[in-house]
């Protein structure tokens, strides 16, 4: 039984972070594409970004809905601190949601786009702009008491550093929004898209080599747990194969792939995953409340296991599966 | 304006706000999802091309109603955090994991596979296309399980016990058969099937009554009618089973329901409150019409009662719901619609008998359409006064006589929760007008009759020409 308490809220904590992840890449380039779409040229080729989206936004977006179930159900302390804590920018990220959700239905019906058009867009931006400040938040730490509850003000998260973390979550959102474009358009579409990649990818790297600079010196409860031997080694490596994942992607860019560039975003996302997942573990409010003191009984730990543990394989094949049966290029006219 | 300072009155504004709203959507898309199921089985048995427009028309009001269902349904989720913390540590153990189930069972299925029912009518063979209508329909009712049992729990929390504020939970199955349950979650389930037959069947009626395509919504009507012929008079009879339950099982909120300020005690004839003015502060009805012994045949089919019903001057004011007046005629709105819906169902399966409904002589059917259409909003209006009993009712707890929803809610400047409040009522409110625009915009163009139905190979039952695959939508 001690084992299991130790044993079973890493088991959640990976399932998150997997859930999570997968959110990030998936309803990423969703975002991202929405955002590229404040700069289309014409209403052919906005046109053209929905369409590349229409079928699989809802089931991206998902992850996040499924995130906040699973964060709920499993560490229930953790859900109500960081939610009351990020109130302004939940929020945020909820209205853009709302606004970027509705647009994809009544821009169909509508004789006049252009409304829907920025809602579209803009709604893209605001939702990836309050995830960035909601991470930059959790990152700068939540201030509770001993129990865990929330005891800050409700504009902690507004700071510099979770700035930069807003901004930089944006542009990888855009970089692999991006590549997503490249994989799915062709001609002209597609040509722009390889320069938005690498503005993206140039920008991206800016704002992970000032975050990287920026988390010791900013963020003093990270500090120790980045120099600590053996740890330094591995957070030493990361920025190092991310450079070398950048020049891979860049090299793709230039060469042309059409599905390398989204590989190469996928594999620099991945590591940058891995990092803040290591400096987050064993904490599930960061430096504050460990996965073991914030979860929940660990009869409801395994009681969510056996229900949900299961789906997560079937989840994925039947998701894989709706890519694979609208795979291909978009055209103008929806797919061809 | 008091409550402008009062973080607790301000989320509980904003959640009944955004549940008020959104459940409008989904209420539509879980019942339509099945009628969707029912469409296209037949256009697959029969090959008859009217079915196939019919699921090709239908699905574009559902498609429309189901985005619209999802943006208003994520925010639901995150208040739980956000404005509740309290509650969602306490109840986590359960709740949230009901919550995960819903999202990973339920909501992931749905929209994991609604891409390819609106989009992959000639790319998927017409077997894994109905396969994904199916688990569409599928999904959207395991919803309606997974959320109607989390609610049921708050209503009647079972399974457990409160220790040092936090609910731990002893028997999870015995939490999720919770009292009401069952119960909760067939009457929902029929309000979701009955809500979608009465708006598809009004759509149709007004095609009908304007002479366009006449034979073809005569057909959409006739499904309808098979279904709701057992559903309407099914609902009542659940109908009654919930009253029963919370008769037994929340006495104050029934108390509510009928205004009943006194006790009735056991052996003495009940009598039914038709209408009242229910008056808080002299705790009694100001006025009232009554039917005699009406109670006692609703509660236990007799005149007489076996058990008291309580008074609601048996619990001390901050124990008792508020809003009475709200919650008793909610009530009866929600039953005098109920029975509408059963008696046009007669009146209507009377004229189908007479032959009156065949395609010749449907266009006369003039006063009957013109009821259908009448009818078609009647569901959302009573499944919202269904919901505004349910958790009005249970006030002043959040869980049922364990955690009081003043205490439940997160302590957050006032100003906060009355911006976001402000922007879920403009929000909501310029969706809901977008949905009626929108919904009668594609109501007016009406079907495409001109979609080339999908031709299949049969020896590879795999489409034979790729034409290009538009958005069903496409305008």
């Amino acid at each position: 039984m001690e084992s299991l308490q130790y044993f079973l809220p890493q088991v959640w904590f990976a399932i998150l972070a997997l859930f999570l992840f997968l959110y990030v890449m998936l309803d990423g380039f969703d975002l991202g594409v929405g955002i590229l779409s404040i700069t289309s040229s014409d209403e052919e080729r906005r046109g053209i970004l929905m369409t590349s989206l229409s079928n699989v936004w809802d089931a991206n977006e998902t992850w996040l809905v499924l995130m906040g179930g699973a964060l709920f159900g499993a560490f229930p302390l953790a859900y109500s601190t960081i939610l009351n804590a990020l109130y302004i920018p939940i929020f945020m990220m909820i209205f853009g949601f709302i606004f970027r959700a509705v647009a994809f239905e009544f821009r169909e019906h509508s004789n006049r786009k252009f409304f829907w058009n920025y809602a579209f867009g803009v709604g893209s931006f605001l939702a990836a702009l309050g995830q960035g400040f909601a991470l930059g938040g959790v990152l700068a730490g939540i201030k509770v008491d001993e129990n865990g509850h929330f005891i800050g003000s409700t504009l902690d998260w507004l700071n510099l550093p979770s700035l930069l973390v807003a901004l930089t979550l944006i542009q990888g959102y855009v970089l692999i929004g991006s590549t997503y474009l490249i994989m799915k358009t062709e001609g002209d579409l597609q040509k722009t898209h390889y320069r938005t990649a690498k503005l993206a990818a140039a920008t991206t790297l800016l704002g992970a080599i000032l975050i990287t600079i920026a988390t010791p010196i900013f963020y003093e409860s990270a500090r120790s747990r980045l120099f600590d031997v053996p740890q330094v080694y591995f957070f030493g490596a990361l920025p190092l194969v991310g450079v070398l994942l950048v020049g891979l992607l860049w090299r793709s860019l230039s060469r042309q792939e059409e599905r390398g560039p989204f590989i190469w975003t996928i594999g620099i996302f991945l590591l940058t995953f891995l990092g803040l997942a290591a400096i987050v573990f064993p904490y599930i409010i960061p430096m504050q409340i460990t996965i073991y003191e914030g979860s929940a009984s660990a009869s409801s730990l395994v009681f969510m296991l056996v229900f949900i543990g299961f789906l997560i394989p079937i989840m994925l094949a039947y998701n894989i599966y709706q890519y694979v049966v609208f795979r291909g290029k978009v055209t103008g006219d929806g797919y061809g | 304006m008091e409550f402008l300072h009062d973080t607790v009155a301000l989320s509980r504004m904003q959640f009944a706000l955004t549940a008020i709203f959104h459940m409008l959507w989904p209420v539509l898309t879980t019942g339509m999802a099945i009628y969707l199921v029912v469409v296209e089985g037949l256009w697959l048995k029969t090959r008859n091309p009217d079915y196939y427009h019919h699921a090709r028309f239908w699905a574009k009001l559902y498609v429309l109603n189901f985005g619209i269902g999802v943006a208003s349904g994520v925010p639901m989720e995150f208040q739980f955090g956000t404005n509740w913390a309290p509650f969602s540590e306490a109840v986590g153990d359960f709740f949230g994991s009901v919550l995960g189930f819903e999202a990973s069972m339920a909501f992931m299925l749905e929209a994991g596979f609604l891409g390819i029912v609106l989009f992959g009518w000639e790319r998927v063979p017409p077997v894994v296309h109905y396969i994904a209508t199916i688990l569409v329909a599928f999904g959207a009712n395991l919803s309606t399980f997974w959320i109607l049992t989390a609610n049921s729990w708050l209503q009647t929390p079972a399974g457990g016990e409160l220790v040092d504020g936090k609910f731990i939970v002893s028997d999870y199955f015995e939490a999720i058969f919770n009292p009401f349950m069952v119960n909760s979650v067939m009457h929902m389930f029929l309000a979701t099937l009955e809500t979608s037959l009465f708006v598809i069947g009004g759509i149709a009626a007004w095609y009908i009554l304007n002479k366009r395509h006449s034979a073809f919504f005569a057909k959409a009507l006739k499904i309808v009618l098979a279904v709701a012929i057992a559903v309407a008079p099914l609902q009542i009879y659940v109908g009654h089973l919930s009253g029963e339950q919370v008769y037994h099982h929340q006495p104050a909120k029934l108390a509510a329901m009928e205004a009943q300020w006194e006790t009735i005690p056991a052996g003495q004839p009940a009598d039914w409150s038709l209408v009242a003015l229910p008056n808080d502060e002299l705790e009694q009805n100001d006025w009232e019409l009554k039917i005699p012994n009406g109670l006692g045949y609703i509660l236990e089919l007799k005149p007489i009662l076996s058990e008291p019903v309580l008074g609601l001057k048996e619990w001390k004011p901050e124990d008792r719901p508020h809003l009475l007046g709200l919650i008793y005629y909610s009530f009866r709105v929600m039953v005098a619609i109920g029975f509408f819906f059963a008696g046009l169902m007669l009146w209507t399966v009377l004229q189908w008998v007479r032959g009156k409904l065949s395609d010749a002589e449907i266009d006369g059917q003039r006063w009957l359409m013109r009821a259908w259409i009448f009818a078609a909003p009647l569901g959302y209006i009573a499944v919202e006064a269904g919901w505004i009993v349910r958790c009005v009712g249970r006030q002043p707890w959040t869980l049922y006589g364990q955690i009081r929803t003043a205490d439940a809610a997160s302590s957050l400047p006032p100003e906060n929760v009355l911006v976001s409040l402000c922007g879920f009522a403009i929000v909501y409110s310029l969706l809901f007008l977008c949905a009626l625009y929108f919904g009668s915009r594609i109501i007016r163009k009406g079907p495409d009759l001109n979609i080339p139905v999908p031709i299949f190979d049969r020896a590879t039952s795999l489409p034979v020409k790729h034409s290009p695959d538009r958005r069903p939508l496409e305008t």
